[in-house]
């Protein structure tokens, strides 16, 4: 299988720092280089910099362009000024979530949307089935041809090729050159630190990549990038929501924009809301010793209630944490539950999910 | 590398052989090469038997869990506290501070069925080798 597995324009450049290599979606990606908990203290203390290449990029553009993202997306893209960005949600009809992912406001009738990995074509067709054969909607999957870095950290503002763009917001983004390379740098990330997403042409792989590694910025892994993002209470999408999940249970509620436009699965989000939600998605931190993963089963005075759908060790707050479905009533933190690890049921307690906040 | 006076098992666990039929108990640096940081452990009790072989423990990194197996029958007489608190010690220091269990062994004859650092050395060659031609070359 390892012949099937797509590479990023980064590959060589990580086989030649002698990371160990993993399949993630379909790409063949480091989980680490040297260490995952080095890695991991560097984005929390300096800067580190990711290959976030598998992330699918998607441009749309077109006279109804951003219409047609109005109808598809849970809030609104077109009322963002140009140079901004927004999380928001790809749903069902049904009100399952299809992805997570950042759209972008380049220019008047041109957007970008960056979303995950996993089930491009699906996703792809979803759009192209939406859009139709509207000429005043094209659709252009970019992802093989162009090169996303993630550099991450408190410090980033002090490297010298990012120094120019720090005026940026959270969520801006300019067309802007990062060692002569064209480049579209956001002001984004999934690490709970400062730092910026930065898309570019493949041909100017290696040389942005050095230009940040030369800066003593720490290259970090798939092993990283998820004890980041989980510590900060961020969800993955696969892990934490799919398409049996809706945004309400899964906490998303605020990627919802439910105004007076409609978009598809509106209907259905409406009538969720109405019924209200029956389980819900909650952070938790074992008081018990060891570590849950996803998959494991979460108990309540010997019954099963929910399982668990990340989980792992929090390097900057040394405890074990995770994500998982309870119902609702076992939702409200403070909560105390177990966690099967191995068919010994662990304690556990029910905590605000944004384990980690910067500059706590 | 590998210490000249340990013995090793196909699992990567080492045994260090001590005065009064004693035994301290590790992982190989191989082994905890191979499992990235080291963030949990889950040793037996003083006072646990076990045989040559047998589970003891788990040791789990943020990549994956793996048990601990016995590398000799005996009792389990001391754990090392210092890498239950700071499990990176394994990683850091696998052949020394990094030691996991002591042991009191019931038959140290048991050891002469186990590598001694050449052959070990030779063992971990071998799938390092296995390891850089993926899908037989």
């Amino acid at each position: 299988m390892i012949e099937l597995l797509k590479k990023t324009p980064l590959n060589e450049v990580h086989h030649d720092l002698g990371a160990r290599m993993a399949d993630f979606a379909g790409w063949e990606l480091p989980v680490w280089y040297t260490s995952v908990l080095e890695e991991h203290r560097a984005v929390r203390s300096r800067a580190g910099i990711f290959d976030v290449s598998d992330m699918g990029r998607v441009w749309i553009t077109g006279r109804k362009a951003g219409a047609f993202l109005d109808r598809v997306l849970t809030r609104p893209v077109s009322r963002l000024g140009i140079g901004s960005s927004q999380l928001s949600l790809l749903c069902l009809e049904s009100g399952g979530i299809l992805d997570d992912l950042l759209a972008y406001r380049l220019e008047t009738d041109r957007y970008l949307i960056v979303w995950n990995a996993g089930n491009i074509e699906q996703k792809l067709d979803w759009l192209k089935h939406w859009a139709g054969s509207d000429p005043d909607i094209i659709i252009q999957d970019r992802t093989a041809d162009t090169v996303m870095v993630a550099v991450q950290g408190p410090s980033v503002c002090q490297l010298r090729n990012l120094k120019g763009i720090c005026h940026l917001p959270r969520f801006g983004h300019t067309q802007t050159r990062i060692e002569k390379a064209e480049a579209l740098a956001a002001r984004t990330g999934y690490t709970g630190e400062d730092g910026f997403e930065i898309i570019s042409d493949a041909a100017d792989t290696t040389r942005l990549w050095q230009s940040f590694v030369r800066q003593r910025v720490k290259p970090c892994g798939l092993g990283a990038r998820d004890s980041l993002r989980l510590e900060a209470g961020m969800l993955l999408y696969g892990q934490d929501m799919d398409t049996s999940t809706n945004p309400f249970e899964a906490g998303l509620g605020w990627l919802t924009a439910m105004d007076s436009r409609d978009f598809i699965g509106k209907s259905a989000l409406l009538e969720i809301k109405r019924q209200g939600i029956k389980r819900k998605h909650i952070g938790f931190r074992m008081t018990g010793q060891g570590i849950a993963h996803s998959g494991y089963k979460i108990f309540k005075c010997d019954q099963e209630v929910g399982e668990v759908t990340s989980g792992g060790y929090a390097p900057t707050l040394d405890v074990s944490i995770g994500f998982g479905y309870v119902p609702i009533e076992l939702a409200t933190i403070g909560t105390d539950i177990e966690i099967m690890i191995r068919n010994k049921p662990v304690p556990a307690q029910v905590v605000n999910r944004q384990f980690y906040k910067r500059g706590a | 590398m590998t210490p000249k006076e340990y013995r090793y098992t196909q699992e990567h666990e080492w045994i260090c052989p001590e005065s009064n039929n004693k035994g301290k108990v590790g992982l190989a640096d191989y082994a905890q090469s191979q499992l990235g940081d080291i963030v949990f452990l889950d040793l037996p009790s003083p006072g646990t038997q076990v045989g040559q072989g047998q589970k003891m423990g788990e040791v789990e990194s943020v990549k994956a869990v793996t048990d601990i197996f016995a590398p000799a029958s005996g009792q389990v007489v001391e754990i090392n506290q210092t890498i239950i608190d700071e499990p990176g010690l394994v990683n850091k220091d696998p052949y020394g501070a990094g030691w996991l269990v002591k042991m009191e062994l019931n038959k140290p004859s048991e050891l002469d069925a186990l590598m001694d650092s050449d052959k070990y050395d030779e063992f971990v060659a071998q799938l390092t080798e296995d390891e850089s031609h993926p899908a037989g070359g």
